[in-house]
């Protein structure tokens, strides 16, 4: 009666109780705990009451708690989004010349899902197309099991519109064939600014992190490199997406309205179409670049790299054998050499060396001084690049001529630690902020970055390489560029861009594109008098460049190179011929332009960078200057004569 | 036993009556949504349905368990048959039958095993616990049936059987000398026994199996009716999408859906406040069977309300765990809710007789 008493609780049973003892197995059942079938019966409800709260947990749980992630599941099966690419916007040059723009690439594409019979479409597309069908059902099968069944598979790109016609005559015949239309990607002036321009490819996975990016389909054009990288959020645009319903044959029930891509905004570069031109064309075949920038407010005119790429080969059809044929040709051709080659400045640094000396009173530009073609430094000899010397002269002369022992006499005094702060002052060993990706710094050496790099003292014997533009001292041509200016605009250090409007509005630099450096305007007078030399006296080392119509000044070096660029089959630390320079600016008086170039072991600077900058500069006063009424302020200046 | 009118037990128990009556309407109405001629079927099996209902309740379940071997013969003879003259449909023998008239003899075959084992374990003799005779006798006469029916294929209805026996042997008690040396033997014969088994399966309740050990192996293949079944269900949300929104089952992404799926495309047309609705609508039939089992003063009444009770009950959770992806994919229908006339009819059957134990034991 125990039993019974601890199954009151369920009705009924007391009228049943009396007949318990007709059916009880008795106490030997394993089953202990129910020792009556009745109480087992309870038992196994219980069981089931458990299993039906585990299930309505469990609906719960996948009907309200996952309730979004089902929901989105289900109309992924109905719903087959295409994704339409944008088109990307174009890049012009500031007098609006188009640089990169997109045309139209024919593509006849396969939908699998609605092809009846593939092997007869192959052979009667290979016969509109010319080409043996196998080449298409490669094509095909390539592509086939990366994308989904509803989504056009390429057979052929870049098709010619008699192609085109050809295919649309026989398309009754070919269901699920579609000639699409995609935008192509297109360098107008093919090499030429390749580097700062850049090129696109496709989304990768890395990409799709950025914010901008996260919703673009898979395949669309990125920016890679250069401008097209830098601004890829304004040129890019919205993506659309073309939208069916479904059933679970994939038979379109109904077509949706699409959402139409977004074109990306077009921008209008810095860049003068007619300098960068004129840039190329001068450095020819040499490897070496070119920078040409306003120094007023860091606009880049030019920005030339040899040798170059054509980015149409990279961004539409790249093969292994083109991209691996760049990346391994000795002359690096994808490097920028303008912001990411780095070089001894040679002789141009004179110009740090001189504003350092100035400034710590170390030279005194009325005082002569006697250079005889060598010096010597803890038993070393040092000699100047002029056997026998240069005579007595004062600090115009010494940089017309471009004296080294004036220099190393000024460094000696000056210590290494002063001529790098003013290298610093400059814009050197830093990064010059241009709105490219992947810029180099260069360095300027001092005593604390000896130690920390080579865990040795600075010796004074590596002071005077150093004031003459070698040794440890690296730069790129930008930075040379950008450190003219401030001598041009008598202390003002640009930050030099490239990027100048969109069409519709106006990007707001946030920066002071100009800032103002630590030297007094006053005190340029006679580095600048002996700049002017350089180019305009008869035995200035940059006389090449001089031109009757605008007044130059500028400053030449010719830069020892001990390097591992070494040609095939040579040895570690070949001389080689020397880098040549020509840093300069123009019109003297009101300066507008700064330029600066650099030629690859070209030799000596004046005769070889110098032709090469005048170029530019004649350009320049052509486009600019040549019309009097255009700069009325000319005149007036050329009455005063003051450096 | 005395005649009881039938007009006075279906005023007795209203209740019951009209949850079954909102069972297999809430069926037709999954049919309908996906097909209005697989809901016109159902619909005339279901009166053919209550005909038989009408019928059973009417005779005294003593008068009918007389006729439990004879059933049990009959339908292991047509279980024979089928497997030499049966109808193939996807891949499987199960049907039996002329024109449009087609049963499933393994569905009845479920109702014969209950009655059956009724007849071995009903009379209670006072002894303790089950003789090994017995148990073997069960045992075979579920093995039988269920080793016929696992080779048509239909592993679900198989497995019902052996869940059928489980019961009678869990409630009957088994003294625990016999319960060690089954399980000994089991245990040593599992590994083997495994084998056998696995050897005897066929391709695709292999996969099955393998899927539902890990999901992730396959998510778009072998898994995918369970997805597509969780699919449904849990864009049901609290309210449903209705006939119109379900588009799982509109668009035919759901395989199976009107019959092992059901519950599925209930549960996405009517959300979380349908399936509750559904799942209380079973638990009251439970409620009421165990409760007419306990009541019953007679033993053979209480194992067969209370074997019916569990039948129905163990079919409904393993199909709506199945639904869910709580178990592996099983061929077990819902009963009253999933198409098919064999099925529906059982389901009334039993409950019909669960009905006539408690009219005839209370009165």
């Amino acid at each position: 009666m125990l039993e019974y008493t601890r199954v009151r609780g369920i009705p009924g049973l007391r009228s049943a109780s009396g007949l318990n003892q007709r059916f009880i197995p008795g106490s030997g059942s394993f089953f202990k705990m129910g020792s009556t079938p009745r109480r087992r019966l309870i038992a196994l409800l219980l069981l089931l009451a458990v299993g039906f709260l585990v299930l309505l947990a469990r609906l719960f749980d996948v009907q309200i708690e996952q309730h979004s992630k089902y929901t989105k599941l289900a109309q992924g099966n109905i719903l087959r989004i295409i994704p339409l690419p944008p088109l990307r916007g174009a890049i012009m040059d500031r007098n609006g010349v188009v640089l990169v723009g997109n045309s139209t690439n024919f593509v006849v594409s396969m939908i699998p899902d609605e092809v009846i019979d593939k092997r007869k479409t192959f052979s009667i597309l290979g016969q509109d197309l010319a080409v043996p069908p196998s080449v298409l059902e490669e094509a095909f099968d390539r592509m086939r099991d990366v994308l989904p069944n509803y989504i056009p598979v390429p057979l052929m790109a870049h098709m010619s519109t008699a192609k085109v016609g050809r295919v649309s005559m026989d398309i009754y015949r070919l269901p699920g064939i579609v000639i699409q239309t995609i935008p192509q990607r297109t360098y107008i002036q093919g090499p030429m600014a390749a580097h700062l321009l850049g090129y696109v490819g496709s989304l990768t996975v890395g990409d799709m992190k950025k914010s901008y990016a996260r919703h673009l389909p898979p395949g669309t054009g990125i920016g890679k490199t250069g401008v097209e990288k830098t601004f890829d959020d304004i040129l890019q645009g919205e993506p659309g997406e073309s939208r069916k319903l479904v059933d679970s044959q994939g038979s379109v029930i109904r077509k949706l309205s699409p959402r139409y891509p977004t074109q990306g905004h077009s921008i209008h570069l810095t860049l003068d179409f007619r300098l960068q031109k004129a840039a190329e064309d001068a450095l020819g075949d040499r490897r070496g670049a070119v920078v040409a920038l306003d120094p007023n407010n860091g606009e880049i005119l030019a920005l030339a790299s040899h040798p170059s790429f054509d980015p149409n080969l990279i961004s539409s059809a790249l093969t292994a054998k083109t991209w691996n044929g760049l990346l391994n040709n000795p002359d690096h051709p994808l490097t920028d050499r303008a912001i990411q080659g780095l070089y001894p400045p040679g002789s141009v640094f004179k110009v740090v060396t001189t504003m350092a000396g100035l400034k710590a009173g170390v030279i005194d530009p009325a005082k002569p001084f006697k250079c005889n073609g060598i010096i010597f430094l803890g038993g070393w000899a040092f000699h100047d690049w002029k056997k026998g010397g240069h005579g007595t002269l004062h600090l115009r002369r010494a940089i017309m001529q471009s004296c080294d022992i004036y220099f190393y006499r000024a460094g000696m005094a000056l210590g290494p630690d002063k001529i790098a702060e003013m290298a610093r002052n400059f814009g050197l060993g830093l990064k010059t902020g241009i709105d490219l990706p992947s810029e180099m710094s260069g360095t300027v050496p001092d005593r604390d970055w000896k130690m920390k790099r080579m865990h040795q003292p600075w010796y004074p014997g590596e002071t005077l390489p150093f004031a003459i533009g070698q040794g440890y001292l690296t730069v790129t041509p930008l930075q040379m560029a950008r450190l003219m200016g401030v001598v041009a605009t008598r202390g003002f250090l640009s930050t030099p861009h490239l990027f100048l409007s969109t069409e519709h509005s106006v990007r707001f630099q946030t920066e002071s594109i100009v800032r103002k450096i630590p030297v007094e305007p006053t005190s340029f007078s006679p580095l600048r008098e002996g700049l002017w030399a350089v180019v305009n006296e008869p035995h200035g080392t940059g006389h090449p460049v001089r031109m009757k119509e605008m007044e130059i000044a500028g400053k030449t070096g010719t830069a020892q190179v001990i390097s591992n660029r070494i040609p095939a089959g040579g040895t570690a630390h070949v001389k080689i011929r020397p880098d040549s320079w020509f840093v300069g600016f123009a019109p003297f008086r009101n300066p507008k332009i700064v330029v600066s170039v650099l030629v690859e072991n070209g030799g000596d600077g004046g005769d070889v960078a110098g032709p090469v900058a005048r170029a530019v500069f004649k350009e320049f006063y052509q486009d600019y200057l040549s019309h009097p009424e255009s700069q009325p302020d000319l005149a007036a200046n050329k009455k005063e004569q003051r450096f | 036993m005395n005649k009881i009118p039938v007009s006075y037990v279906l005023r007795s128990y209203p209740y019951f009556l009209l949850d079954i009556i909102g069972l297999i309407l809430a069926g037709i109405v999954v049919q309908m949504s996906i097909d209005w001629h697989l809901a016109l079927r159902q619909g005339i099996w279901a009166l053919a349905g209550v005909g038989i209902f009408l019928i059973l309740v009417n005779i005294p379940y003593k008068t009918i368990l007389k006729h439990s071997l004879p059933f049990y013969g009959f339908l292991l003879a047509l279980l024979i048959l089928v497997k030499v003259a049966g109808h193939q449909s996807h891949g499987a023998r199960r049907w039996i039958g002329y024109g449009p008239v087609m049963i499933q003899p393994s569905e009845f075959m479920k109702l014969a095993l209950v009655l059956a084992l009724v007849w071995v374990f009903g009379k209670m003799d006072g002894k303790e616990g089950l003789s090994f005779g017995k148990v073997l006798l069960a045992t075979s006469m579920a093995a039988l049936p269920g080793i016929l029916i696992a080779k048509q294929p239909d592993l679900g209805t198989a497995i019902g059987l052996f869940f059928c026996l489980g019961v009678f042997l869990f409630l009957r008690g088994i003294r625990s000398r016999t319960f060690f040396t089954a399980l000994w033997i089991s245990v040593i014969l599992l590994p083997i026994g495994w084998q056998v088994v696995w050897n005897h399966l066929q391709g695709f309740q292999k996969d099955r199996i393998r899927t539902f050990l890990n999901p992730e192996s396959d998510p778009s293949g072998l898994g995918y009716h369970t997805l597509q079944s969780m699919v449904a269900v849990g864009s049901g949300g609290w309210f449903g999408q209705g006939l119109k929104g379900a588009t799982q089952v509109r668009f035919r992404f759901l395989p199976g859906a009107h019959t092992d799926f059901a519950f599925a495309v209930f549960s996405e047309e009517w959300g979380l406040v349908g399936a509750a609705a559904l799942l209380l609508a079973n638990a009251y039939i439970l409620w009421f069977g165990y409760k007419t089992a306990v009541l019953c003063r007679e033993s053979r009444g209480f194992f067969l309300a209370a074997g019916l009770t569990s039948l129905f009950g163990i079919s409904f959770l393993v199909n709506a765990s199945m639904v869910v992806g709580i178990l592996p994919v099983v061929g077990i229908p819902m009963p009253l809710l999933s198409y098919g006339g064999s099925a529906l009819l059982v389901s009334m059957m039993g409950l019909a007789l669960i009905l006539n134990v408690r009219t005839h034991e209370e009165t």
